[in-house]
């Protein structure tokens, strides 16, 4: 019955479909643009082939942080039981520049022998040798630069030599260096060591030892740092897109929230008649939810399918932003929604429970 | 059982044979047929102190199974009222509304608690409309289901029970057709097969043919009395419409609240309405007549001839 409640007048239950689609549209592109976010920033520590990260004691991230250990940490790392190698790797943020333009970019410096701490994977060209650097190919597309081509890290001229993927976010970049190369732009710090496990070590216990054996540092799971750097995300844009969110359901409650209380008011007499033939309340209440229910599952639906489509068109036209639209999210979205559509209910259940029987003879159409 | 009521003129009411007097227990003659419905000392009263209307008062009623009760009265002389009353839907404000269901057991309504009354109306009552009160979001044959539903009956079964009312209306090949693709007389029928869908002993129809043409509304006229006759179903009709007076057993007057005896009727000389005798009349030939409206009285003295029979001649 409620199916056909909803669906008698077609144009405003489109209407209320579309509406309801919209705002949930803008709540998920909301959400995937923050996960997008949080999976560019946490990409290279996801995809590095580190267990475990040291860090400089007190610092949990990379991004928005600095941190510096003493030279002989990754020998020292590299001698606790459990720690099958250390890598180190520097890090630092400035600016790099082609002949099209500048960005903000993460510099890395790593050991080019063991590729430990380098790009994830190279899309184009070759590892890096002194005087030469990879960029992440989408950088390099907006700032023209080829491979080969000249350009500008912290002011020192590198060649690009190749092209690696997934290092460039809507705020950065990032360049990686041979570690001497890193030395020769910035300093000779060692800012992090990436360590490879034993087989069968146990990640948690390797960390609390490094800890505790190598003092003044910091050890990470893998799970562990892009957790704290996801979270660097969060902190910062959270409020706003907690506001956002929030905006989003509240225009989908109202839209619900007019679309049921319209319908409702037109079907006034039906439901009275339906009192009158010996409906409970209860059952009223239930093709009311289940207008919602639908309203809900379908608008979801579309929004879902609209979402999917922007996550896939919208980096093509701007490859920074990435929109990752999660099983997860869409499930979260449609249950907020729902609860939203029931909350919405509320005044059209109300009216109908006040209802009296009697108005069916009283009133006509 | 049933017989056309002679239509009577303005000045000499004419006691009817057929009509009884209100509160007659014995609707059928001699009929055995046992009641269904029987009333006492039901009253509605709105308001209070200096405002207080007595929409019904103390009204006494019998209904037998197979009856069929034609209720006529001016507007706002408490038909819908009581009818409400008799289908659940009002509470009284004093006396017994008993009510005996298909398998013999008696409820007295005006006491049953409200929780109890929905399931009372979906088994004991059906209810049909004066605009039909179909929901036109659904088909006909859902229409009734519906109405299955309510009193238990669901999925295929109430489908089927749908389909078997719906043939009896003679509306089987309109089953999936929504009450805006229906003419008013289809959507009366598939009004009535709902009111039938739980084999209620007992039909409240409000203004039944109050929207339909007169050759549809004596079609249906004919299938309420089919309804009463072959089930031995009771009905109790409101209605301004005289020509229901051919299927009813028993026609009764409410006027302020209380039954008045048939007798009292007279029929307007110019509109042919059932006329109450303390409206606007006029003397002629020595005879009192009265009317419906000052209209018509104004027509009839104008040229009081054209409305009257012409005297006998010796």
């Amino acid at each position: 019955m409620g199916r056909r409640f909803l669906f008698a007048d077609r144009r405003r239950a489109t209407l209320t479909v579309l509406g309801v689609a919209a705002s949930l549209l803008l709540v998920l592109v909301l959400g995937g643009i923050f996960a997008g976010a949080v999976d560019r920033v946490t990409y290279y520590i996801r995809t590095s082939p580190a267990d475990v990260s040291v860090s400089q004691d007190g610092v949990r991230t990379m991004h928005m942080s600095a941190s510096s250990l003493p030279a002989d940490t990754p020998e020292r790392v590299a001698d606790i039981p459990g720690v099958a190698w250390a890598a180190p790797i520097a890090f630092a943020s400035g600016s790099v520049a082609g002949p099209r333009g500048r960005q903000l970019s993460y510099l890395i410096g790593y050991d080019t022998r063991t590729g430990r701490g380098g790009p994830t994977r190279l899309v184009a060209g070759r590892t890096p040798a002194a005087g030469e650097a990879v960029l992440d190919e989408q950088a390099a597309k907006q700032l023209g630069v080829q491979v080969g081509d000249q350009f500008t890290i912290m002011g020192t001229s590198l060649r690009a030599v190749g092209f690696s993927t997934g290092g460039s976010s809507i705020t950065n970049t990032t360049v990686f260096v041979e570690l001497s190369e890193f030395a020769r732009i910035h300093d000779d710090r060692v800012s992090y060591v990436l360590t490879g496990l034993d087989p069968g070590a146990d990640p948690e216990a390797v960390t609390d030892r490094i800890e505790a054996e190598v003092g003044g540092v910091t050890a990470q799971t893998r799970e562990q740092f892009a957790d704290s750097e996801a979270r660097i995300v969060t902190d910062m844009s959270a409020d706003l897109l907690r506001l956002m969110s929030s905006i989003g359901l509240v225009i989908a409650l109202a839209v619900i929230a007019l679309g049921l209380m319209t319908a409702t008011l037109n079907r006034l007499r039906d439901f009275a008649v339906l009192k009158a033939l010996g409906a409970r309340t209860p059952r009223l209440a239930a093709a009311v939810a289940m207008q919602v229910l639908l309203t809900v599952v379908l608008a979801s639906t579309v929004a879902t399918t609209a979402a999917l489509a922007l996550a896939w068109l919208l980096p093509l036209a701007a490859p920074a932003v990435q929109i990752s639209i999660t099983t997860a999210a869409v499930a979260q979205t449609t249950t907020t929604a729902l609860l939203v559509g029931l909350i919405a209910a509320l005044w059209p259940l109300r009216r109908i429970a006040a209802l009296d029987a009697a108005t069916a003879f009283r009133e006509t159409r | 059982m049933n017989t056309n009521a002679p239509t009577t003129s303005g000045n000499a009411p004419v006691p009817d044979p057929v009509l009884r007097s209100p509160g007659d227990n014995t609707p059928h003659g001699e009929s055995t047929w046992p009641r269904v419905l029987t009333v006492r000392g039901l009253t509605k009263t709105y308001g209070a102190g200096d405002t207080t209307v007595d929409a019904v008062r103390a009204v006494d009623l019998d209904l037998a199974a197979g009856e069929v009760l034609l209720v006529m009265g001016p507007s706002g002389s408490g038909k819908t009222t009581l009818l409400l009353m008799l289908g659940a839907l009002l509470r009284p404000s004093a006396g017994s509304i008993t009510v005996t269901s298909r398998d013999g057991v008696d409820v007295d309504i005006a006491a049953a608690r409200e929780k109890e009354l929905p399931v009372l109306r979906s088994r004991t009552f059906g209810f049909i409309f004066q605009d039909y009160a179909l929901l036109d979001a659904l088909t006909a044959t859902e229409n009734i289901a519906v109405a299955a539903n309510l009193a238990g009956t669901t999925g295929p079964a109430a489908h089927e029970r749908a389909r078997e009312l719906l043939e009896r209306v003679g509306l089987a090949h309109r089953a999936a057709a929504r009450s805006s693709q229906m003419s008013g007389g289809e959507q009366q029928r598939v009004a009535v097969a709902r009111a039938l869908a739980n084999d209620p002993p007992v039909l409240l129809a409000d203004e039944p043919t109050a929207n339909l043409d007169a050759s549809r509304g004596r079609d249906l006229a004919r299938l309420l009395r089919q309804l009463a006759d072959e089930d031995h179903r009771s009905i109790v009709i409101v209605s301004h419409d005289d020509r229901l007076r051919e299927i009813a057993d028993r026609v009764l007057w409410l006027e302020d609240g209380q039954f008045r005896h048939v007798a009292a009727l007279a029929v307007d000389p110019v509109c042919r309405m059932q006329v109450e005798p303390n409206g606007p009349h006029a003397s002629w030939r020595g005879e009192q007549w009265w009317f419906c409206s000052d209209a018509c009285r104004r027509a009839f003295v104008t040229q009081p001839e054209r409305f009257t029979p012409k005297p006998a001649s010796n």
